[in-house]
């Protein structure tokens, strides 16, 4: 019970993981700001960001609901770190893990997404209005190949004669008695990551934010609490996201001393992966980011199983 | 169909925005993301350099009008001084003309350069912003090294220049220039072949040779849609007779050939720095006497400034001080046709065409008067009006009392 509530509340999950959440944020920047030759941020910038957010005043834009304003972010945030639960996080057994929980997870990592498109929709402010319009388009864009792509190593799994299954741990553990699903699933995977990419709002997918054309898109009226809020679950998101794909496509996890180690490693390389193509991309108009994906991604997902049919009928 | 009222809204760009670096205030009428009307208002950061110029005499001028602009300072002080020698009937020595060149020359690879991170920037594109920034320190440096200031070189005094260039400073030119040519080449690649990039720039607010014409556009934005205007060639002042420079044009008209006329540009400026720096002519560096008084006449002098056509109209009543200093900057030629390109675009186009014509607000800000269509004040302002209009208005703000002013 006394390490049930430990777990849950300083480490993995927690506590834990916002510190985690802030210092894989911190990689993103100082990494992309080397890459694009600048100095970057010291280590401690994302801390420091968030304790100054949380103890400033919000200030509640006339028009939009009080409610609403408060509750999105904490919304979001609870969302992120409920998520966080099903995951195996640093390698380590989920916190939580019932038949199905990849599901609940995937929807609970849309949850923030569309806490920010709510709270940019309900205010006045034309730009939060046309940030919130854009976070919509762009969920409708990627979440169905985004979702597809993580489902994909179960079905193969199953389709490889292996017991079906939903749950992420038992997925992890089996995706570590095979090759990387990386190898097999190539097309995929970078679907998932790309995916990933793009709900977290990233270069080249942050027209949702683009602060040359609509300021800060749906959070432009918040401050303070409401903001750092936001940004936690940002940064919890980042973890969890990472996590998920290194758990299903770059070896599950592993048993052993090292294992934990290993498996963090693997999601910082992922990352590392993903600062390279916000350097290296320039910002994708909405609607070219919709196109991309009904005509590349989900096609791409698409051929990816039918690959996997094809192989499994011809064997 | 009708959009009803709930379908369109006006995105408001400015006076304060991320993505304006100056103060301008855009109204764009949008029906989902499409920008359907525009509007634009300027006027925000009007100084009365011009006034200010009627109360300085000839050489205290100079300094104000340097001060217009802190990218191209140098080119408005080209401009000027070179009206103002025409004026006095100065011949200055050609050494001077083509340090005055050189100097042109490279604050149009610093503009440029600036212009390119601007742009990219605004395209999302934060990684060619800061290598493109990075590089433009040669630049800044080597003006520094020449003139002791990044920003205001103040090279030009009447009749000449102020320093001259070095041995030395040559040297550090060249190898600078070889730097840059070398990453201004890569640029132009990635400007030409990154598809992400040509996603947002191919294509994107193109205008065509017609409606350049029509709209009057100048400098590379005119050239980039095949309009053949440099007055650097078309009327050569200081030393663009013997050191021409070579006319760079394309015909597609979008973001991406304004993109590669400016690069083309920077190419061109390499070439020609060299080649004044090889032969540069011996001799002074400012003319004998320059006269305190003008003799009573008008003059209009023009130059390409890295924006395009910098027009200047000076006109002396034989005193110590101008009786008028008149300036078009460029932005204002080229502003109108940031309007029309928008319409039908998408909201997001709407910075990368804004900046596709390195707009330079405080530059050509002017007080502005609004003249309601269908009303019938016709005219436009006589110098009478005018200056009956700029008391009234300090007699209203100020509470001045003016009557002996109003009466002479």
């Amino acid at each position: 019970m006394a390490l049930d509530l430990l777990n849950l509340l300083f480490f993995p999950a927690g506590l834990g993981l916002i510190g985690a959440g802030l210092l894989y944020q911190w990689a993103d920047r100082k990494l992309l700001a080397r890459f694009q030759n600048r100095l970057g941020p010291r280590w401690f910038q994302p801390f420091a960001d968030a304790l100054k957010l949380l103890g400033k005043e919000e200030i509640h834009p006339a028009g939009s609901s009080p409610v609403l304003f408060a509750f999105l972010p904490v919304l979001a945030l609870s969302g992120a770190l409920t998520a966080a639960l099903y995951v195996p996080l640093f390698g380590l057994a989920p916190v939580f893990s019932f038949p199905g929980d990849l599901i609940v997870t995937l929807y609970l990592m849309s949850l923030l997404t569309l806490c920010i498109g709510l709270a940019g929709a309900q205010t006045r402010d034309r730009f939060s209005l046309a940030g919130a319009l854009r976070v919509f388009t762009q969920m409708f864009a990627y979440e169905a190949p985004f979702i597809l792509a993580l489902l994909t190593p179960a079905v193969a799994l199953r389709l490889a004669g292996q017991p079906g299954s939903w749950q992420i741990s038992e997925l992890a553990t089996a995706a570590a008695g095979r090759p990387w699903f990386l190898l097999l699933l190539p097309i995929t995977f970078v679907v998932a990551l790309v995916g990933l990419m793009g709900k977290l709002e990233l270069p080249p997918f942050d027209a949702p934010e683009a602060e040359t054309e609509i300021v800060a898109g749906a959070l432009t009226e918040y401050s303070g609490r409401g903001l750092a809020l936001f940004s936690l679950a940002r940064a919890v998101e980042l973890v969890v996201g990472l996590t998920l794909v290194t758990a299903l496509y770059l070896g599950g996890v592993g048993s052993g001393p090292l294992a934990a180690v290993l498996f963090t490693a693997k999601t910082v390389g992922l990352l590392l992966v993903i600062v390279v193509l916000q350097t290296l991309l320039a910002r994708l108009r909405i609607d070219q980011t919709v196109n991309l994906w009904w005509r590349i991604g989900s096609v791409l997902v698409l051929a990816q199983w039918l690959l996997l049919i094809l192989y499994q009928v011809l064997r | 169909m009708n959009a009803s009222a709930s379908d369109r809204f006006v995105i408001p760009i400015g006076p304060q925005h991320p993505a304006l670096k100056e103060p301008g205030h855009f109204e764009f009428t949008v029906e989902g993301e499409t920008v359907i009307d525009a509007t634009v208002r300027l006027g925000y950061a009007h100084r009365g350099i011009e006034k200010g110029a009627e109360g300085r005499n000839w050489t205290q001028s100079l300094y104000l009008l340097e001060r217009i602009c802190g990218i191209c300072s140098h080119i408005h002080s080209t401009a000027y001084v070179v009206g103002v020698e025409q004026m006095a009937e100065v011949e200055v020595p050609a050494r001077a003309q083509a340090i005055r060149e050189t100097i042109a020359e490279l604050e149009r690879i610093h503009s440029h350069m600036l212009w390119l991170g601007v742009a990219a920037h605004d395209a999302g594109f934060d990684s060619l912003f800061m290598y493109t920034w990075r590089d433009r320190e040669t630049v800044m440096d080597l003006l520094e090294a020449i003139s002791g200031n990044r920003v205001h070189y103040s090279a030009n005094s009447l009749g000449g220049v102020k320093f001259d260039l070095s041995d030395e400073t040559a040297a550090a030119i060249l190898k600078g220039i070889d730097f840059l040519e070398e990453r201004t080449r890569h640029y132009r690649e990635v400007v030409s072949q990154d598809a992400f990039f040509l996603q947002r720039t191919r294509g994107v607010g193109t205008m065509t040779r017609q409606e350049a014409l029509q709209l009057g556009v100048v400098g590379p934005t005119a050239r980039a849609s095949g309009v053949a205007r440099d007055v650097r060639i078309d009327s050569p002042y200081i030393a663009y007779n013997e050191f021409p420079a070579h006319i760079q044009l394309l015909s597609a008209g979008d973001l991406e050939a304004r993109f590669l006329v400016r690069i083309d540009e920077m190419l061109d400026c390499y070439r020609l720095i060299r080649e004044l720096l090889a032969r540069m002519p011996a001799g002074e560096l400012a003319a004998k006497r320059m006269p305190r008084k003008l003799k009573p006449g008008e003059v209009i002098s023009r130059v390409e400034a890295p924006r395009g056509e910098l027009f200047y109209y000076i006109r002396s009543t034989g005193g110590e001080q101008p009786d008028r200093v008149k300036v078009r900057t460029p932005t204002l030629c080229n502003m109108g046709s940031v309007l029309t390109q928008t319409i039908g675009h998408n909201l997001a186009d709407v910075p990368m065409i804004l900046v596709g014509i390195d707009p330079c607000f405080s530059c050509n800000d002017r007080a502005v008067s609004v003249r309601r269509a269908g009303r019938a004040e016709g005219q436009p302002w006589s110098w009478a009006d005018l200056r009956r209009y700029g008391i009234d208005f300090y007699r209203r703000q100020m509470g001045l009392e003016t009557h002996a002013l109003a009466k002479g």
